[in-house]
């Protein structure tokens, strides 16, 4: 079983990547041994708020035994709980944050607020640190990486709050581990030789999970890192799908 | 496997005696391995004409480099870079240049080598075989520069693997143009070759851009 933590619906446009049904995304996800996957969408990033995005991305997935819905909260706009509301009576695992495409920072006062009140709901939280490496996305869209500095006050103010990190690169998992232990992470924008057994070693395994940010990385490649790392199989599988399980409570 | 010393373990601009050293570390790895690793020559071409051509026939000689490495010493534009053409028509080796795209350069990014500069090298020497180095980092505007120009090859080396670009490079540049690459150890090869083997290709386009390419264009059989 190979759990995909990190797949968007929905156009992104500044690639060519195809926007699918969800019928096409399950073959394409299939087609590289992903059997099931948390699934977003890219308009939550782009539009003026994320209901919309959010509705159609519960439709698509409500009759998917594969895909589970992954809806964005817009901390930026005043009507955030009620974004949040409709997450809970959809009865979503989890929820998304996108600050830097939503213009807001993990460090303004909201989103002490949001935590207090997603403690609340029991949902699981997911922290979007980017969709592209900004050193070759396209012109166009002039949007940075998650700010460290807003990051690790997050994880400093929320102790009790274990989240996912998605999109982080190598580097900033380093910086965080040394002082944090509350999050894990996924793995589309890690690679360095040898990505997940040095991972691994820094974070446990089960802190880590498989995410290939489809469709704007290649799929086989993300999961090929995973597949072919020189880990225990203990450790493949708590990557692979025991511990997405856990934590969106599949 | 195309090896190279720490190319930028002494900076943008290394002198003659670090280049000495860096391509005596590549020499060495060549040694360690010859069936397998197969070494490139890394200049400066801002050292001028003597000093490129000492060192390309210092490396072909010694070690039997099978072609020349740039970094970002300087743009592939500049004058200088007629030095490293004269080097290529000499040796029969091609030149593999670093580039990405200058829509998004940094402050002091200025000598990565745009792709617009790199195939303006290549327009003014068209019996030099050149490889753009990083189809992500030129992207599709590195791929569309390309077109057209027989003596360019790109590689898909370095970045995260962005979906659908070898497809755009193999049907722009045709899959002769295209070449396997990683940029090991800042990469990984499980995730190159994954790219490729997820990618909407025939097994034939495959071959040649994991294989027969190099092989070609370095005389490796």
């Amino acid at each position: 079983m190979l759990i995909d933590t990190n797949v968007n619906l929905g156009s992104w446009p500044f690639t060519f990547a195809p926007n699918r049904t969800p019928a096409q995304l399950t073959k394409h996800l299939a087609a590289s041994g992903i059997t099931h996957a948390i699934v977003s969408h890219f308009g939550a990033a782009f539009q003026p708020e994320p209901t919309p995005s959010n509705r159609e991305l519960l439709a698509a997935t409500k009759k998917s035994k594969t895909l589970t819905p992954l809806p964005v909260i817009n901390l930026r706009l005043a009507n955030w709980r009620d974004q949040l509301a409709e997450c809970v009576a959809a009865k979503v695992s989890a929820v998304k944050l996108l600050p830097t495409y939503n213009n807001y920072s993990l460090s303004d006062k909201v989103v002490g607020e949001f935590m207090t009140a997603l403690n609340e709901t029991k949902l699981r939280l997911v922290i979007s640190m980017r969709y592209e490496d900004e050193r070759h996305r396209y012109f166009a869209l002039d949007m940075k990486g998650l700010p460290l500095a807003d990051l690790k006050l997050f994880l400093k103010r929320n102790p009790k709050a274990h989240v996912l990190l998605s999109g982080i690169m190598i580097p900033e998992v380093n910086e965080l581990a040394k002082k944090f232990k509350n999050f894990s992470i996924e793995i589309s924008f890690c690679e360095w030789i040898n990505s997940v057994e040095d991972l691994v070693k820094l974070l446990t395994a089960k802190r880590i999970m498989l995410g290939t940010c489809t469709p704007l990385l290649s799929t086989r490649g993300e999961v090929d890192k995973l597949r072919l790392s020189k880990i225990t199989p203990k450790a493949s599988q708590q990557i692979s799908s025991t511990n997405a399980q856990q934590f969106f409570n599949l | 496997m195309i090896v190279l010393g720490d190319v930028l373990n002494y900076g943008g601009t290394p002198n003659e005696e670090q280049l000495r050293l860096i391509n005596d570390e590549t020499g060495g790895i060549q040694k360690m391995f010859p069936d397998y690793f197969v070494g490139f020559c890394y200049l400066n071409p801002n050292l001028g004409e003597k000093a490129v051509m000492e060192e390309v026939t210092r490396c072909v000689t010694n070690y039997g480099s099978k072609g020349i490495k740039l970094e970002i010493a300087n743009s592939a534009d500049e004058p200088c870079m007629r030095h490293v053409a004269k080097a290529c028509r000499e040796f029969n080796i091609p030149v593999l240049q670093h580039s990405w795209s200058n829509t998004n350069f940094r402050s002091g990014m200025e000598t990565h080598s745009d792709p617009d500069d790199t195939t303006l090298f290549a327009r003014r020497n068209p019996d030099v075989n050149i490889i753009m180095a990083h189809l992500v980092g030129i992207g599709y505007r590195g791929v569309i520069a390309a077109k057209g120009l027989d003596n360019i090859y790109v590689d898909i080396s370095g970045a995260y693997p962005e979906d659908g670009l070898i497809e755009y490079a193999v049907e722009h540049l045709g899959s002769d143009h295209v070449l396997y690459g990683t940029d090991i150890p800042i990469r990984q090869s499980e995730v190159k070759i994954g790219a490729v083997l997820g990618a909407k290709l025939t097994n034939a386009d495959r071959q040649k851009i994991f294989y027969d390419n190099t092989a070609k264009l370095l005389n490796l059989n």
